[in-house]
């Protein structure tokens, strides 16, 4: 059971302080930075943003 | 920006967390669990089964009635479990302990079963349901277990004893008889022999209820 | 590695000879297409193993599951045969739809989502078909020994010894695969997919090995054998098929109606957030149950805390989706993804109010959570995936669907049989387990109770077995197309003008 409580208790402190630290680097190394422009990377010259892909139903199919 | 690596560690390391809480810890925890021996009655909790209930419960395994039935009384105050009579204290880790397969279930279809034994302990009512519960509880959604017996002709020297008792719409054809397999016997050893309510001191039994 | 792969089979260096070619705007349109669609052809084989025998499975799997709702409402219905029994045919059941259908659905959108984004024509597909081949006999072996009382009776583990390891090789196939795609990709930016994919086929190879070492084959003792059950079979929801719908979620509802997700900071707020807290979950299964309470409680709090996750995401999803709602009507894909993310915004929120102590009193031990993994795996899963096919088949096979009346069908199908499964056996549930709660209602009584709500269920099943069946024949007619020769204009679904693609297939 200390093993235990020492584990826990240790994991309390030493998680979080990883977790602050990555974040922390994360963040100082750019890595929050382009993330706008992630979010394009489904789209491409073909298929640009505001093209829809799949109409083939009800009337209008193109 | 390529931060595969970042991103691999990552997925490792969360699982990892739970995988050390909530696996080797518990293991560390309650693997090594042992039997409890009462000092005043030297009675050990909880006995190991005897062969014929252990082949029994591969059976109730093998013909998945976790799926249906519980296995765990919930604290008293929680649910009513208690109360419907399912068992006079609690279940914990230690009653599982003998169980080659832990069967807690999580559906209660049909009642719970952890003190089957001890509230049945009639074989003949268990034989009689197994084979059709309409016998025993009418209006039942358990479905018949009619291939754990044979149906054969009377021989000359009369009527078998362990032979079931049936009557009317349930009765075999005239001059025949319900006789349970040897896996009917093994299943209800099994079904009998499930009594989890020893006297233990992380779950103690009300006083007034020990004998 | 990476450079032989540029040399020998980058789309884009391709496309730029074929951008050379012809002359001004029309080459650069022809030689990125034609980049894109060799992606989607070098993905036919392997994908279409996957999705044609996990939609074999499926069939398989509806017919299983209308046998064992009829049998829980009729228990007399085929009782004499022994394999038929209802405990095996729901197993064989779940087994079927979670391990036959909707695993390698997930593996086939998985490889297609992965060669799209990284943005290479799919490598080592002999790997691939290798998988699918090992997969789909462990799944056969498997059920099969279900249905001859080889269950190990263990929830969601139910295959036999036998049959498990060499899933687990598929698995750790698949896994392998998606490391090297994702070594060698074109494209080296993330989209935010890959990462809920990566993850996805990492996680399940670790969760399946650890509960079969630790249960079937060293099983550990007691109780502990509860803690590793629930820790994998939450996970496999959690850690497998989640990740697997939201990364379809993520791709496709953007490119269906061409506008980046609402905010890609959320999506990797709700990526971490999800990885650090669903699999710290799966003791609210136990809730009440006969282990240390501090696991019991871990998990409620974790339940608690997938809030974040789940609102992120469904504030991403359904603030993209603002103001686009009209393309519902033309996008079988959009449908389907939409009901879908509603879905897994839904489930959620119920999974996490019965992991609450007060709640899973009532709801625990009954149809309830009957329902809730049915609006979990079919309303959000298995509708992304249906949603996802709609979308790939055609782009792989060079054809159009070719009914749209089947596609209706199958949509209305499906959306009304789950709705008319999920909403009355949430509210039934709920009154079972308040009578089971009182001492003083018989149990017979609480059986009898609960028999028109199973009746409504086969009902729903009925509606379900239906849409699969539309399905699977507009697939079928799909194929037949295929062999079919190149008629006239076969993609102009992917946005029109197919007649380039043609001209640029002959350069």
């Amino acid at each position: 059971m200390p093993v235990i409580a020492f584990i826990l208790l240790g994991s309390v402190v030493l998680l979080p302080a990883v977790a602050l630290m990555a974040l922390r680097w994360a963040a100082s190394s750019g890595q929050f930075r382009c993330s706008d422009k992630a979010a394009l990377l489904p789209f491409d010259e073909v298929e640009p943003v505001g093209l829809e892909t799949d109409r083939i139903l009800g009337g209008n199919r193109r | 920006m390529s931060y595969g690596p970042l991103l691999f560690l990552g997925i490792l390391f969360t699982l990892a967390t739970s995988w050390v809480g909530l696996i080797l810890l518990p293991h560390r925890q309650m693997g090594a669990l042992g039997q409890h021996t009462d000092t005043n009655t030297a009675a050990i909790y909880p006995a190991v089964r005897a062969g014929e209930a252990q082949q029994g419960a591969e059976h109730y395994r093998s013909l998945g009635c976790v799926y249906c039935h519980t296995q765990q009384v919930r604290p008293e105050g929680y649910g009513s479990d208690i109360e419907r009579g399912w068992g006079r204290r609690r279940t914990v880790s230690r009653d599982y302990i003998q169980d080659k397969t832990v069967m807690l279930g999580t559906m209660r279809t049909g009642p719970d079963l952890t003190n089957i034994g001890e509230r049945q302990a009639d074989a003949a009512w268990h034989y009689r349901h197994l084979y059709n519960p309409q016998i025993t509880s009418p209006g039942s959604i358990m479905p018949p277990h009619g291939f754990l017996f044979d149906v054969r002709v009377i021989g000359q020297a009369g009527r078998s004893t362990n032979a079931l008792v049936l009557e009317g719409t349930f009765a075999p054809p005239a001059g025949h008889e319900v006789i349970p397999s040897r896996r009917a016997e093994q299943l209800v050893a099994y079904l009998r022999s499930l009594k989890s309510s020893g006297d233990l001191p992380e779950a103690p039994v009300k006083k007034e209820e020990v004998k | 590695m990476i450079k032989q792969s540029q040399t020998l089979s980058n789309p884009t260096q391709r496309a730029q000879t074929l951008r050379a070619l012809l002359p001004g705007d029309a080459g650069v349109d022809v030689g990125n297409r034609a980049a894109l669609s060799e992606i989607d052809a070098s993905c036919r084989v392997p994908v279409l193993f996957f999705f044609l025998s996990g939609l074999a499975w499926l069939l398989a799997g509806t017919v299983l599951a209308l046998v064992a709702s009829i049998k829980l409402h009729t228990p007399g219905f085929l009782a004499g045969w022994e394999w038929l029994t209802f405990a095996n045919v729901r197993t064989a059941h779940l087994n079927t739809v979670i391990y036959g259908f909707a695993s390698q659905i997930s593996v086939g959108v998985t490889i297609w989502l992965m060669c799209r984004l990284c943005r290479i024509p799919l490598v080592a597909p002999g790997l691939v078909t290798v998988a699918n081949l090992f997969y789909n006999i462990g799944v056969t072996v498997g059920v099969g020994g279900i249905l001859i009382g080889d269950s190990t009776a263990i929830e969601w583990l139910e295959m036999p010894r036998y049959a498990t390891p060499i899933l687990f090789i598929s698995y750790a196939l698949i896994a392998v695969w998606t490391i090297v795609t994702f070594r060698l990709r074109a494209e080296r930016h993330l989209y935010v997919s890959q990462w809920y994919l990566l993850a996805a086929v990492l996680w399940f190879p670790w969760l399946y090995g650890t509960a079969q070492v630790m249960l079937l084959i060293e099983p550990v003792r007691g109780v502990v054998q509860a803690a590793v059950n629930w820790w994998f079979a939450h996970n496999v929801l959690g850690l497998w098929f989640t990740p697997i719908g939201l990364a379809s979620i993520y791709y496709f509802i953007p490119k269906v109606i061409g506008r980046p997700i609402h905010s890609y900071y959320l999506s990797v707020l709700g990526f971490w957030s999800l990885a650090l807290f669903y699999n710290w979950n799966g003791m609210h299964h136990l809730v009440g149950g006969p282990l240390p309470s501090w696991m019991i409680t871990v998990s409620i709090v974790a339940s608690v805390m997938m809030l974040i996750p789940v609102i992120t995401v469904a504030i991403n999803h359904h603030f993209t989706m603002l103001g686009h709602f009209g393309k519902l009507k033309h996008s079988p894909t959009l449908r389907f993804m939409v009901f879908g993310a509603v879905s897994y915004t839904l489930a959620s929120l119920q999974g996490v109010a019965s992991a609450l102590r007060s709640v899973s009193e009532v709801t625990h031990f009954t149809h309830h959570t009957i329902a809730h993994a049915h609006l979990g795996m079919y309303a959000f899963f298995s509708m992304v995936m249906f949603g996802a096919m709609y979308y790939i088949l055609p782009r792989i096979t060079q054809r159009e669907w070719p009914s749209n009346s089947l596609i209706s069908l199958h949509f209305w199908g499906v959306a009304l049989g789950i709705v008319l499964y999920v909403v009355p056996m949430s509210i039934m549930g709920f009154i079972q387990g308040t009578m089971l709660n009182d001492a003083a209602v018989r149990f017979l009584d609480v059986v009898q109770f609960t028999l028109p709500w199973l009746k409504l269920r086969t009902l729903a099943g009925l509606l379900l077995a239906a849409g699969h069946v539309a399905f699977v024949i507009n697939v079928g007619w799909l194929l037949v197309r295929m062999f079919e020769p190149y008629r006239k204009p076969v993609v102009r679904i992917l946005t029109g003008e197919a007649e380039t693609v043609a001209a640029a297939k002959q350069p």
